[in-house]
């Protein structure tokens, strides 16, 4: 990572960062209370020089409360948002004060990152715009929750990843997708802020996002055509520091293979559903008839196949509808790229994924392309 | 000249302020400049007496208010002049003149503002033919960067001149600037490029390079100081060598220039190139030195206006260089500017600035070696073998990056980490990036004994998590 933290030649003690609309206080602050309520100009912190903060920041506004607008991607920050593990990790950079520490923090994340087998370290797995070398691995757990590897030649790096592993791994595609780097403000560390294109924590970001959302598309287009890429990402049974839920029982590998089998077949029966539907499948299936009006529309129920993960029992909302295989034909698709078709399925499932739908194995096709 | 001298007068007394501006101990300089005195000799030697008792480097930090600030809560020690200098307050205040007082289109007007901006600009063009010794100051073409300058000859001379199995010979420790213009070019033309590798002093093997000369080769295109090596190269030598075979040869001078003086006569160089944004100057300006034949001999570069001599629909006919590779108005305020970089230079005296830096440089070397895993690039400082100011290094089992940006947050220490634009150098010497302080004659023992006590502690803080 190139020296995105330059020092920049301000006279004065505080930097202008082109955050758009929040203001961040110093560390001082209480993470609560940057959500709760709008900060009053008579509560700014006052940037004494003699400090040593990590961050010297502030911005030309203070906005009102954003837990209305949650899902705006120009929403930077909103803690509750992030998902739980980045959560906690940015909250112990906010209590740690001391700009040193910060580092010694990070650095220690860096050295509890499982480190990357060589035959990964690719040009595809490479973060560009770096000047240390910066690799990230990504593949699916079982659940389709994305797990990522990664490592630096640069011990600050491998910090910055380690944090971006450990806080995205085990979530699924769309809670990564949604993910905007301004909560890396948060974490207090300069380096992180500036937008040039040497960024590396904001390239290490948008490569793990890119490759979520490659595995999504990826994953789709194989169980359309009835092979698995998820073989290609051999799911190696430690991961990064639990950070993940994957199953380490390597028995459930065969039976994905059978299940695969089984869905060929379900292919080529149209129309009817192979098992009565539960609630969850019942709604899916009103809603996807009510939105995208298909000529086809097959929704199928394979919770049985993963009932065995650990994680999926005892998972909030657990009624045993967790996982289906959708194929869905209809006009609704006309003009749009696969990941667009697949997007829209999601937005509308929204709810159901939220409240324990763990994963869509998704066939969209207009009805010129059946 | 005469003329330009009897003008002066009345620009003072159109830029009243420009000559009381200022409360810096150097106003010596700023009247000498105004009043366009050619000679700066008789000056230096008054700054010689001054400075018995005190270094170069602490008699001209006033001049440079930027050097006076904290960053992350210390004080600033600036190691990165390789890459770009501090500007002297004389400087800052020639371009706000300019803007202030005269500005105005070069060449085209009649009117009195436009005839003084034309007037500073040439004058700009004959102080920096003159810092470099060169014969007339229509050999000095101004370009925006050095960069540009190898272009211009890459394209306007290159296209030209070189034909299919031709050679132009290189150095593996050239910056991109100085490579990648010609493999352009060679693409287009079928030339071959050749480079020249390092001897085991880590520096380019010149004998290696007299043998590479053959009646083939047409272009010798290197570096007179490397700007990651700090080695210097015999350019007078390679000249003789490469003019035997009727070679041309182009010298990137942009960390020589700054440094030390350079006598395009001795080295009878056939191009040279420097940035101003190197030697005190504003950035957006830079120089191409050409032997006037052979800028005759030359097509245009950039097409546009100034570089004309009549248009017609159909064809154009095209001015005398230097006019001839300057399309468009040029960046005249930053012109004058560097001409004000020049002045203040050679007021100093490139000697004395080039001594200075040769002692501290040296210290810089010792400094930095006696810590432990520490490896410098380039050659060893001896009697024969004088380094630039500047070390490129790396620490043992620690990334550049790293070092860089803890010494910036924790010091307030500015050296720069990557390539340093020279990717196949770094291939060559088998690591991805170094990390390189590098001086200029406003650093003091001070800023280096900072330098390497940050460095230490960096170190020290990195090795206690591995």
């Amino acid at each position: 990572m190139a020296a995105a933290m330059s020092s920049t030649c301000c006279a004065s003690s505080l930097r202008l960062v082109p955050i758009k609309q929040t203001f961040f206080c110093s560390v001082q602050f209480p993470a609560k209370s940057l959500i709760k309520r709008p900060l009053k100009p008579s509560e700014l912190p006052s940037f004494r020089r003699t400090i040593v903060t990590f961050q010297k920041i502030s911005t030309r506004t203070v906005p009102p409360p954003s837990a209305a607008s949650s899902s705006s991607p120009s929403d930077s920050g909103n803690l509750e948002e992030l998902p739980p593990k980045l959560q906690e990790i940015v909250k112990l950079f906010q209590s740690v004060q001391l700009p040193k520490a910060k580092y010694e923090q990070l650095l220690f994340y860096g050295k509890n990152l499982k480190p990357l087998d060589s035959q990964f370290k690719t040009r595809e797995n490479k973060v560009e715009g770096c000047v240390s070398q910066v690799w990230v691995r990504a593949f699916f757990d079982e659940q389709r929750n994305v797990v990522y590897e990664a490592d630096s030649d640069s011990l600050l790096t491998k910090g910055l990843a380690a944090l971006l592993v450990q806080g995205l791994s085990g979530r699924p595609v769309p809670e990564i997708l949604r993910l905007t780097p301004d909560f890396a403000v948060l974490l207090g560390l300069q380096q992180s802020l500036s937008p040039s294109r040497n960024n590396g924590f904001l390239n290490m970001l948008k490569l793990m996002q890119k490759k979520a959302l490659l595995l999504e598309v990826k994953g789709e287009e194989d169980s359309s055509s009835g092979e698995s890429s998820e073989f290609s990402f051999v799911p190696t049974p430690e991961t990064n520091g639990g950070a993940s839920v994957v199953d380490k029982d390597t028995e459930s590998q065969p039976s994905l293979v059978e299940d695969l089998g089984t869905q060929e077949i379900e292919d080529s029966v149209s129309g009817s559903d192979a098992i009565a539907l539960g609630s969850r499948g019942v709604r899916i299936r009103e809603t996807l008839e009510k939105e995208l009006n298909p000529v086809e529309l097959k929704v199928d129920d394979v919770s049985y196949q993963h009932a065995g993960h650990a994680a999926v029992r005892g998972s909030a909302g657990y009624d045993g509808e967790t996982h289906f295989n959708l194929r869905i034909v209809s006009d609704a698709f006309q003009g749009k790229s696969l990941v667009k078709r697949h997007r829209l399925i999601y937005d509308l499932l929204q709810e159901e994924l939220k409240s324990g739908l763990h994963a869509l194995s998704i066939v969209a096709k207009t009805p010129a392309e059946v | 000249m005469e003329g330009v001298a009897m003008k002066l007068p009345s620009f003072k007394s159109l830029a009243p302020n420009a000559i009381s501006i200022g409360h810096r101990s150097f106003s010596r300089i700023r009247r000498s400049s105004s009043l366009s005195v050619y000679s700066a000799a008789s000056s230096s030697a008054t700054v010689a007496t001054n400075s018995e008792s005190v270094s170069l480097g602490h008699r001209v930090r006033k001049d440079f208010r930027i050097l006076h600030q904290e960053v992350n809560g210390s004080k600033l020690v600036y190691l990165d002049s390789a890459a770009t200098s501090q500007k002297p307050a004389v400087v800052l205040e020639a371009l706000q003149n300019y803007y202030e007082f005269y500005n105005s289109n070069v060449h085209r007007g009649i009117h009195y503002l436009s005839a003084k901006a034309t007037d500073e600009f040439e004058l700009a063009r004959k102080k920096v033919a003159r810092f470099i010794n060169a014969s007339d100051s229509k050999e000095i073409v101004f370009t925006r960067n050095a960069t540009e300058a190898i272009n211009l000859v890459a394209y306007s001379w290159g296209l030209l001149n070189l034909k299919p199995g031709d050679e132009v010979i290189l150095t593996v420790a050239e910056h991109h600037s100085c490579i990648v213009p010609w493999q352009l070019v060679s693409e287009k033309t079928g030339a071959v490029l050749k480079y020249v590798m390092l001897n085991e002093d880590e520096v380019p093997d010149v004998d290696k390079l007299r043998e590479m000369i053959n009646p083939k080769t047409k272009l010798v295109a290197v570096h007179h100081v490397s700007n990651v090596l700090a080695s210097c190269l015999p350019i007078e030598e390679i000249v003789v060598c490469a003019h035997n075979v009727g070679a041309k040869v182009l010298v990137d001078a942009c960390q020589s220039v700054p440094h030390m003086v350079v006598d395009v006569q001795k080295l009878n160089a056939d191009f040279l190139v420097a940035s101003s944004h190197k030697m005190c100057g504003p950035t957006g300006i830079g120089f191409l030195y050409g032997k006037s034949d052979l800028l005759h001999s030359m097509p245009p570069f950039l097409g546009g206006g100034e570089m004309i001599s009549d248009v017609f629909l159909d064809h154009s006919t095209y001015a005398e260089p230097p006019s001839r590779f300057e399309a468009g108005t040029p960046a005249i305020g930053e012109a004058i500017a560097l001409g004000a970089a020049v002045d203040y230079l050679s007021e100093i005296g490139m000697p004395k600035i080039h001594e200075y830096e040769v002692e501290l440089g040296k210290y810089l070397y010792e400094k930095l070696s006696s810590l432990p895993d520490v490896r410098i690039y380039g050659p060893r400082p001896s009697e024969s073998v004088h380094r630039g100011a500047l070390c490129s290094f790396n620490v043992e089992g620690l990334h550049p990056t790293d070092l860089a940006t803890f010494l910036d947050q924790q010091h307030g220490v500015a050296i720069r980490s990557g390539h340093h634009c020279a990717q196949p150098l770094h291939r060559y010497l088998g690591v991805n990036a170094s990390a390189r302080a590098s001086l200029y004659f406003y650093n003091t023992k001070e800023d280096v004994d900072s330098f390497i006590v940050a460095l230490a502690d960096t170190v020290s803080f990195f090795n206690s998590f591995k």
